[in-house]
């Protein structure tokens, strides 16, 4: 008789606790909901406390729109050789010094190097006809002799994003000896590959790149990001907003969220000609990896380049592949080199948590061992 | 039929393959729904699902020639059309002989090829410094190398000169 009753209370206390777990569950989101309706009216006020940038600083050199910040550490410096952030010329800078915790820029000051970081400006119209070659043999070398000549030292430690490290590479390549090591993050450099859509889009068969100049001049901030938000449609637009809305509740999610929200859509137009060259020279016909990439009266030779390089990307990135950025290893001359790729985004590579916690400080410890 | 009709219909067939692919595909993501586990799990577990397969369908359908197409179409289409507006503002600014941004764009221009024509001037004067200095490093070099050769022997011939001087000294010494 047990054995015919025992199957159906158990169903029937199955059933019931279903039921207790589904009751509760509701029970749950419907707090949770009405948490996240509560803090709906705070996210202005959060939005206004957003900081562009953390670490103390002081601006040191000035040139045109370009400016050259100075991170002012606690003590001395350790080292003499100075380091030098360079960034893209698509987005502001502020993203290497994002916030307390999310902060390259933070990382090397604190393990004691003269750190500066360079804010290309927003181009104005009149900037239009600005080469790459103005931006590598002009204002960057301009940075490196006064960089140099306030350190009293020869050389210099860059560190390029993005097209900021296709551009140091650029440097590098030109004036090695001014370079002592290279530090490269998420940095295109062969652009055969048609893993990323952005290489997909700029094919010759489909953008006129010199109509699309001629006519813009220099290229909107918007274009760039809608091209951007293009590359991940879903994620960007769908996801996103529905995350924000399941974690509005929780401050540090928050806070998070808009710091890179604010940096994301803070776009400056890039300077027609460059935007030009490097989708022609770079994006079309691949120049830097044939060592045929013209720079004014320079051809950019890679194999010129001798100092130590560490070359980080990142594995899911959907701006610059790894295929884009691997290359450069095997296409230089230094001995010394190493690669790091990391499990993150384009971005994620930078400010992520786990970057942050485990990838800088190796980074860190990389240069630390290289420079004097 | 024509080639852009084909084309248009091709475009058409694309995003039309878009959309039953997607919905197809979140089908299959529906059907996985197991009514034990807590609703806001089930639904959170399934709009991941949903959304990562629309993710997939739509960066397959970017790759697409025919999406290529249609957004090679559309770029060329405002470019065209923000030609037009200029060029009929460059005519309104001419008639009021106003400048219009084609004429500042002029002015950037001659400016640029100015300021080029001078650093390459300055540039290669720059590379002919350089050579001096370098050519004047040699020569100073050829100078340091001579004096130094010439300075032992100057040395042996002081000594010489010398010598017959402590001769004499020690000479004169006696009648002292």
């Amino acid at each position: 008789m047990s054995t015919t009753t025992s199957p159906n209370i158990d169903k029937k206390t199955s059933d019931e606790a279903d039921w207790e777990a589904w009751q509760t569950s509701f029970l749950n989101e419907a707090f949770t909901n009405l948490r996240r309706f509560t803090s709906i009216p705070f996210l202005a006020e959060k939005m206004e406390r957003v900081r562009k940038g953390v670490t103390p600083r002081e601006i040191i050199y000035e040139e045109d729109r370009l400016k050259v910040y100075h991170y002012i550490g606690e003590g001395e410096p350790r080292f003499k050789t100075p380091l030098c952030f360079v960034f893209a010329l698509v987005n502001r800078p502020y993203i290497m010094d994002l916030k307390e915790g999310r902060s390259i820029v933070a990382n090397y000051v604190k393990a004691g190097f003269d750190t500066y970081l360079i804010d290309w400006g927003t181009p104005t119209r009149a900037e239009r006809f600005l080469t790459t070659d103005d931006y590598v043999n002009g204002y960057l070398l301009n940075v490196v002799q006064h960089l140099r000549e306030r350190n009293g030292s020869d050389q210099v430690n860059l560190l390029g994003y993005c097209m900021g490290g296709t551009l140091s590479t650029m440097f590098t390549a030109i004036h090695q000896d001014l370079v002592k090591n290279l530090v490269l993050l998420a940095t295109g450099i062969d652009f055969s590959t048609r893993e990323g859509l952005i290489n997909l889009w700029t094919d010759p068969r489909f953008f006129d790149v010199d109509k699309f100049v001629d006519t813009m001049g220099n290229i909107p901030a918007e274009f760039l990001q809608a091209a951007f938000l293009m590359l991940k449609p879903i994620a960007n637009l769908v996801e996103k907003p529905i995350n924000l809305m399941e974690n509005i509740h929780r401050d540090e999610f928050v806070d998070d969220y808009l710091h890179m929200e604010t940096w994301l859509n803070d776009n400056i137009p890039v300077p027609g000609e460059v935007y030009r060259e490097f989708a022609k020279y770079l994006f079309q016909q691949n120049l830097l990896t044939k060592n045929r990439m013209p720079l004014g009266r320079h051809i950019v030779d890679l194999r010129k380049i001798t100092c130590p390089l560490l070359n980080l990307m990142a594995r899911n990135d959907d701006l610059v592949p790894c295929s884009q950025t691997e290359p450069l290893n095997d296409l230089v001359s230094s001995t010394d080199k190493e690669k790091i790729i990391w499990p993150a985004g384009h971005i994620g590579l930078a400010v992520s948590g786990r970057a942050q916690k485990d990838l800088w400080p190796r980074a860190v410890d990389w240069l630390v061992q290289r420079t004097d | 039929m024509s080639d852009n009709m084909n084309k248009g219909f091709d475009q058409v067939a694309a995003f039309q393959r878009l959309w039953t692919d997607s919905f197809a595909n979140m089908a299959s993501v529906w059907s996985q729904f197991t009514p034990g586990s807590p609703p806001s799990d089930e639904i959170r577990k399934m709009r991941g699902g949903m959304l990562k397969v629309l993710a997939e369908t739509w960066d397959e359908y970017m790759r697409t020639p025919q999406f290529m197409e249609m957004m090679k179409g559309s770029l060329n289409g405002a470019i065209d059309l923000k030609r037009m507006a200029r060029d009929g503002m460059n005519r309104v600014h001419e008639q009021f002989e106003n400048p219009s941004k084609e004429d500042i764009d002029g002015v950037l221009m001659a400016i640029r090829h100015v300021e080029r024509r001078l650093l390459d001037r300055l540039e290669g004067l720059d590379d002919r410094v350089a050579n001096l200095d370098e050519k004047i490093d040699k020569v100073d070099q050829r100078i340091a190398k001579q004096e130094h050769a010439i300075e032992p022997r100057g040395q042996t011939s002081k000594n010489k000169a010398e010598k017959p001087a402590a001769t004499t000294a020690a000479k004169h010494s006696p009648s002292i």
